[in-house]
């Protein structure tokens, strides 16, 4: 038997892969910026052009068009893997399954959410969002973005084993997603106001620490029971 | 000798002995639900004066307040339950978890409806986004979330581990949830709206309350054994207890 | 009769009380009404089942094929 190789290395060539598989397939990863530009391009057609109206809820605007953009994309994190078979290689390998799916995420993240984050300037010029706030904008979207992606993967990983999951995706998953939600958009809008918003991003960033080490562990759980038939 | 409540509960998680101890129980738990419930209204209804403030319309509160802590309460228990199913592997677990989450959703329905109604007159809104509310109505869409992945699996037992986790996972959130819609609260400060201005209430408004509080407890016991009952029967289809059954009912 | 009049005017609130407790109850019957009528299905489509098997066995025995 040839020796196994070492984690690190496995985790490299797990993210290596992902990487190449979403190089080779480009147009997917335009799609969901597509998407959250053509929804943003809609607010002011259905709510009027003025400049103070849509300032006020850009924030909210930009965080949600890209958990809906990222919504959309999470449903094929794992699908292909599942037709092909690999997945059930990965649940076999000797390195350790939590660390493998990580770094999954982590390439959905990169395929995924990092485009989304790079046009959100663009998203918010679009509504009028006052420059000063958007450091603040992309800082929440940087913490934001990742817990989604992890709380999404262990979602994702539980409704492996079935045939319909887009919209009962999206069921299970907003809910969770609440506090995320509400502490990303609230610091852009104490931004916004002049306020102090140090306290939502600590506690996004603290979410954030919980859910990288937890949910890889849950999401190795729940690809166990949705792959164990 | 202490082993024996571990023995018994081994006994009883076997579905053949549940089948009975349920149907035994389920009368039971039924009737005093009932008598419990038939108690409570007229104490509520009737005998209990109105509210300084809030006239009769606070009458509400012995419907809307049990049923807010039920879904809770369910909650819990399908987690529990869920627990112990992943990590025991025990087919009466999920079933118990997956037959409590549409009497949880029910009851989770219950207050969001009452709750509105309610809210009409006193605050002159059917709606507000209040810490309370949003949670609640966030513990429906869990409740729907793992009902609805329960029945997206082809196998059932497999279905039931999956929305056992999922109930799990719930738990979790469920604490983050409330304490960032809490804080959402503070940073909005919309609406804040106390329901109970004063913190005492009175003997004759807390009996009937704390009286339906059990008849609905009851009430679930009841729901839950004739559902379990009803699911054992489907999940065993194959075995002979069940083929007894099924010819004993056949003349009804 | 006036107490009878009184009581359903809960005060004037009575299109919010009655409504909340017609709910509640709608919704509990409901819920107890579901699983009696799974019940029975579930045992109809038992007892479907066994007897297709019983007739499935009676006819094994005599083993020659069926007559066309």
């Amino acid at each position: 038997m040839a020796e196994h190789p070492g984690v690190a290395t496995a985790c490299a060539a797990m993210l290596r892969r992902d990487l190449t598989l979403a190089w080779r397939r480009r147009g997917d990863i335009a799609m969901p910026v597509l998407y959250a530009l053509i929804v943003t391009m809609l607010f002011p057609f259905a709510l009027g052009p003025e400049d103070t109206l849509l300032q006020r809820i850009a924030g909210g605007v930009i965080l949600v068009t890209v958990l809906l953009a990222m919504l959309l994309a999470l449903d094929a994190m794992f699908s292909s893997d599942i037709e092909d078979g690999s997945l059930e290689q990965l649940v076999l390998a000797p390195q350790p399954l939590a660390l493998l799916l990580g770094m999954k995420i982590l390439a959905h993240w990169i395929t995924t959410a990092l485009p989304l984050i790079v046009i959100a300037p663009l998203m918010a010029a679009m509504l009028h969002l006052p420059g000063a706030v958007i450091p603040v904008l992309l800082l929440a979207l940087l913490l934001a973005t990742p817990l989604l992606s992890l709380l999404g993967a262990v979602l994702v990983a539980l409704t492996a084993g079935t045939r319909r999951s887009g919209m009962l995706l999206a069921l299970m998953l907003l809910p969770l997603c609440v506090p995320a939600v509400i502490f990303a958009a609230g610091a852009v809008a104490a931004a916004q106001q002049g306020l102090p918003w140090l306290a939502p991003i600590a506690w996004l960033a603290a979410s954030l620490a919980l859910a990288v080490v937890l949910a890889p562990l849950a999401c190795a759980a729940a690809l166990r029971i949705a792959l164990d038939a | 000798m202490s082993n024996w409540i571990p023995l018994w509960l081994h006994r009883l998680s076997s579905p053949p002995t549940f089948y009975r101890f349920a149907g035994t129980l389920q009368p039971w738990a039924m009737t005093l639900a009932l008598l419990l419930g038939a108690v409570a209204l007229y104490g509520g209804l009737v005998l209990a004066p109105a509210d300084y403030q809030q006239g009769d319309a606070y009458r509400i509160i012995f419907i809307h307040v049990p049923s807010a802590w039920m879904g809770m309460f369910i909650y819990a228990v399908m987690g529990v339950a869920g627990f112990i199913a992943l990590v025991w592997r025990i087919k009466l677990a999920e079933v118990v978890a997956m037959q409590s989450a549409p009497i949880g959703a029910a009851f989770t329905f219950i207050t969001l409806v009452t709750g509105s109604l309610w809210g009409k007159p006193m605050w002159g809104t059917w709606w507000t986004w209040d810490a309370r509310l949003t949670s609640e109505l966030v513990l429906l869409f869990l409740f729907l979330g793992v009902i609805g992945l329960y029945h997206a699996f082809e196998d059932r037992r497999q279905g039931a581990r999956a929305a056992a986790f999922l109930a799990i996972v719930g738990v979790i959130n469920v604490p983050i949830v409330h304490f960032s819609v809490n804080w959402w609260n503070t940073l909005h400060q919309g609406s804040t709206v106390n329901v109970f201005g004063k913190s005492t209430m009175s003997w004759d408004m807390l009996w009937p309350l704390l009286t339906m509080t059990l008849a609905t407890k009851c009430y679930y016991a009841a729901s839950l054994f004739r559902r379990v009952r009803t699911d054992l029967l489907d999940l065993e289809g194959g075995k002979d207890w069940v083929r007894q059954i099924a010819e004993s009912e056949a003349d009804r | 009769m006036n107490a009878l009049q009184h009581f359903l005017a809960m005060g004037g609130y009575a299109a919010y009380v009655w409504p909340a407790y017609a709910l509640f109850f709608v919704v509990l019957i409901a819920d107890t009404v579901a699983p009696r009528l799974r019940r029975h299905q579930v045992l109809r489509e038992l007892r479907a089942r066994l007897a297709r098997q019983s007739v499935r066995q009676e006819r094994k025995p005599p083993s020659t094929p069926a007559s066309p």
